[in-house]
């Protein structure tokens, strides 16, 4: 494992790291691209480029990407695709993997945890109807993991909150989390019901394995399978098998608003992302799928990606038409607490625009108004 | 003199012996009893007028004081009933010798008998045996035969939640449906027709054509037929000329219509690269039919082969289920085994493959031991075969979606079959069936398959002619946006091309 897979095994080590650190501005590259196509690789290579290129994070290391591909593989907002709505597009993962493989990533491991199945994950992408093999080509070491469950490990990873978290004090995940270099969250700019944005830091709500946080797994101990959704951490109407780490509080709001956006900071903050990428190319708006209400296709035509999620997610809201800045109460936390805020206490990451260095397309020039579309 | 088997048949409750036998369990009122007797009249045969109903069951003989009552009160139905071109069969539920009952049907003119252990028993007339699907006797099955005990089609309400249909284990709500009976019955009575016995559950308020137009296509599209068979409510409204009753009868009655126009459809063979095979009897009936059932949920095409004959030529598979727990004879262990070295896929309980042969895990989800023979694989499940719905599911999987023939998109309570004139899908016509479970219509289903071709010919009930819907191409192969269904559609396609 290299240094970075150090460092997050240093938090197994360090569980109840002070909070008293600064918090890390970043930079964050914004590209226009209308459709999905060729140009999607000219465009993220360039935005990587614009970071400082890739080949200094990835070389020889193995590279965990966390997908979103949130729901099942057939359901879909009208006849639209799964990717041209809510699901990152193929392209976009494509070319990251390839773009990873030419900086001359080792190893490349796609994971997801795909709705209630420990099914390997390239079965659940060919129920949407893609090629996996088209990411197998992409670059020359390239694997999929499903992490809805312990997978190809003898036992869960524990990833510790630092500071002792806001919800759990800890997770207990499927090894490839751990055992990788680097971490990429590769998301969807989409709003959400309940945390008002998912990005790339709420694709990480995906890496907790539903054999443990599912709302029928074992009380003990984690399940063989995945036992449907996240209602621990959405509800509290239950806690996780007790072999994972506690609560940090014995009671605690059942109010999702609250609890999801907490559980996301805890999990970004226990499982430090090195690389966040957003397909905005084609989404949906007014939710972040198509079980939700009042939802609809938009084409924002943008790509975004930065190395700090906090920072990237705070820019990714700005070109939403959202205040970064704003909390519980103002668009698009109506109902929640801001994931941007938490995750900003928690030492991960600046949403704050004046301290982010925004490269390429400028917001202003970029903003597409999810409220407005 | 044989059984016809156009005929297209209904139940027709009425008389003495219905009415006694409502009588015993209580559920005779005066507004039923009024209707059975509305029903034994000539005149209720009116409503059978431009229809395709050409034969109806009666109950004849039950061996209790009312049965020469009741042959006596039918007289003049049969009379009508035979004047207007329609055959009956009488219904005879003896356990004794069954001679009279049949003489006595003979002599009023009725074209057959329906019968329950009617196995090497001669009558002087065509006998339709019966018997329960969980002991079917497929040896003797008649001509035309029936089974009894299955489901009414539709949702499972016990996994109703209000309004909401409850998702079962696979995430997709749970139906009951009957076609996975239907699509064993082709392989195990070749050439036979079955009649589906089953009537619709007695707590309900069916005055909902789509519950009646589900239970004719859940039949009619896996190749058997419904014995169509009315509710009390709505008999009884039909007998009083109600107009909704009469709107419910004539969607009934269209669906019926248009499956008789398509009998070339019931010719179809079942598409699959994947062969179930089992002897489907005895301790193997039951894991057999919930493996099918399951199968055919997840919309996995399937072809099913009888143990009991000589393996066919196994052209154009690529995997096949072994599902009983017993090896293979010598015959077929050498026809599976030149299957595998091919490059087939067998999946078994047992591994009975060359013995100089190390297993491999495949993935850790799936617990299956993996032993490469020749150029295919040998898959033993590591726990034998126990729970039904792991075997569809590890199935399905180990085939891989990457051999899915079709594939719903928003299926919702939708579910699809494909066949066509050749079991390849690639060879000659091709039909897709899909049938909607829910009394509510589904809107932005798309259809997937895995074959490239610009239109389709669509059909729907009450429609005279297909119209052309185009494809969008899709990665291996096409994709139908399929307008709101109700309860059914088709797509018939030529001259595939993938």
């Amino acid at each position: 494992m290299g240094a970075m897979g150090a460092a997050a095994g240093a938090w197994l080590a360090r569980p109840m790291m002070p909070l008293a650190r600064a918090v890390p501005a970043g930079r964050v590259a914004v590209g226009t691209c209308r459709e999905y196509g060729p140009e999607v690789t000219g465009t993220l290579a360039r935005m990587f480029d614009q970071l400082g290129g890739l080949e200094g994070l990835v070389r020889g290391k193995t590279v965990a990407v966390k997908l979103n591909l949130t729901g099942d593989a057939t359901g879909r907002l009208g006849y639209l695709p799964t990717e041209i709505t809510h699901w990152v597009h193929p392209q976009v993962i494509g070319a990251t993997v390839q773009l990873l493989g030419q900086a001359g990533a080792a190893r490349i491991r796609l994971l997801e945890s795909p709705m209630s199945t420990s099914e390997p994950l390239e079965e659940f992408m060919l129920q949407a109807n893609w090629e996996p093999r088209d990411f197998e080509s992409a670059a020359p070491r390239v694997e999929f993991e499903n992490t809805n469950y312990l997978g190809y490990a003898k036992k869960y990873s524990r990833f510790w909150v630092p500071g002792g978290g806001l919800m759990f004090k800890g997770y207990d995940l499927n090894h490839s989390y751990e055992d990788c270099d680097v971490f990429v969250s590769v998301a969807k700019l989409k709003e959400h019901v309940t945390a008002g944005v998912t990005l790339s830091m709420k694709n990480c709500f995906g890496i907790t394995p539903c054999t443990i946080y599912g709302d029928d797994s074992p009380l003990d101990e984690p399940s063989l399978a995945p036992r449907g959704g996240r209602g621990p951490f959405h509800e509290g109407n239950r806690l996780p098998s007790k072999s994972a780490p506690p609560a940090v509080h014995a009671v605690a709001s059942k109010d999702p608003g609250y609890r999801v956006p907490r559980v996301v900071a805890d999990l970004v903050a226990s499982r430090p992302v090195h690389l966040a990428v957003i397909d905005g190319i084609h989404s949906m708006a007014g939710g972040e799928g198509p079980w939700c209400d009042k939802v609809r296709h938009v084409q924002p035509g943008l790509l975004v990606a930065g190395t700090n999620c906090v920072a990237t997610d705070a820019v990714c809201t700005a070109l939403m038409g959202f205040d970064p800045m704003a909390d519980r109460g103002t668009p698009p936390f109506e109902t929640c607490d801001s994931t941007l805020r938490l995750a900003e206490q928690l030492g991960v990451g600046t949403r704050d625009l004046s301290r982010i260095e925004v490269l390429g397309t400028p917001i202003a020039e970029a903003r597409f108004n999810f409220r407005q579309s | 003199m044989d059984v016809d088997r156009n005929w297209l048949p209904m139940k027709w409750p009425c008389g003495p012996l219905e009415i006694a036998r409502r009588n015993k369990s209580a559920s005779a009122s005066a507004g039923i009893r009024d209707t059975l007797q509305a029903w034994a009249r000539p005149s209720a045969l009116e409503l059978l007028k431009g229809t395709p109903v050409n034969c109806l069951i009666v109950d004849w003989a039950d061996g209790g004081p009312e049965d020469s009552a009741q042959q006596q009160a039918l007289k003049p139905l049969l009379e009508t009933g035979r004047g207007m071109g329609l055959s009956f069969v009488a219904k005879i539920a003896l356990k004794g010798d069954a001679g009279v009952s049949v003489a006595a049907a003979r002599a009023a003119g009725l074209s057959a008998v329906m019968l329950e252990n009617a196995s090497g028993l001669s009558f002087e007339l065509p006998v339709i045996g019966q018997f329960p699907r969980d002991k079917a006797a497929w040896e003797t099955a008649s001509t035309i035969f029936s089974a009894t005990e299955n489901v009414w089609p539709g949702l499972n309400l016990q996994t109703m939640n209000g309004d909401t249909a409850l998702a079962g284990p696979t995430g997709i709500p749970w139906v009951n449906s009957n076609a996975w009976f239907s699509l064993l019955a082709r392989e195990m009575a070749p050439g036979k027709t079955l009649w589906l016995d089953f009537d619709p559950p007695a707590s309900s308020n069916l005055l909902h054509p789509a519950a009646y137009t589900l239970a004719v296509s859940d039949s009619h599209a896996y190749g058997s037929r419904w014995i169509i068979s009315l509710d009390d409510q709505l008999r009884a409204a039909l007998a009083k000329g109600n107009s909704q009753a009469k709107g419910v009868w004539e969607k009934l009655c269209e669906s019926a219509a248009f499956f008789e126009e398509h009998k070339e459809w019931q010719a179809f063979k079942s598409q699959g690269i994947l062969a179930i095979v089992s002897d489907f009897r005895g301790d193997n009936a039951y894991l057999g039919g919930e493996v099918l059932n399951l199968l055919n949920r997840r919309q996995v095409q399937f072809r099913i082969l009888e143990r009991a004959k000589s393996l066919p030529a196994l052209e154009g598979l690529k995997a096949i289920l072994w599902l009983d727990h017993d090896t293979p004879g010598a015959e077929e262990h050498a026809q599976l085994l030149a299957f595998v070295q091919q490059g087939g896929l067998v999946i078994a309980a047992a591994y009975w493959g060359t013995a100089d042969v190390k297993p491999t895990e495949k993935d850790p989800s799936l617990r299956y031991r993996l032993y490469n023979v020749g150029k295919g694989q040998i898959a033993v499940a590591e726990e034998g075969f126990q729970d039904p719905y792991q075997v569809a599911v590890d199935t399905h999987l180990l085939v891989s979606r990457r051999n899915d023939l079709v594939r719903l998109y928003n299926p919702e309570t939708t579910n699809c079959h494909s066949s066509g004139e050749s079991v390849s899908p690639h060879k000659g016509k091709r039909l897709v069936q899909v049938l909607n479970y829910s009394s509510e219509p589904v809107a932005s289903v798309a259809l997937w398959v895995n074959d490239r071709m610009e239109s389709a010919r669509f059909w729907q009930f009450g429609a005279v002619e297909a119209h052309s819907i185009m494809g969008r191409p899709a990665l291996r192969g096409t994709e139908f946006d399929l307008p709101p269904l109700s309860v059914y559609c088709a797509l018939e396609f030529e001259g595939t091309n993938l």
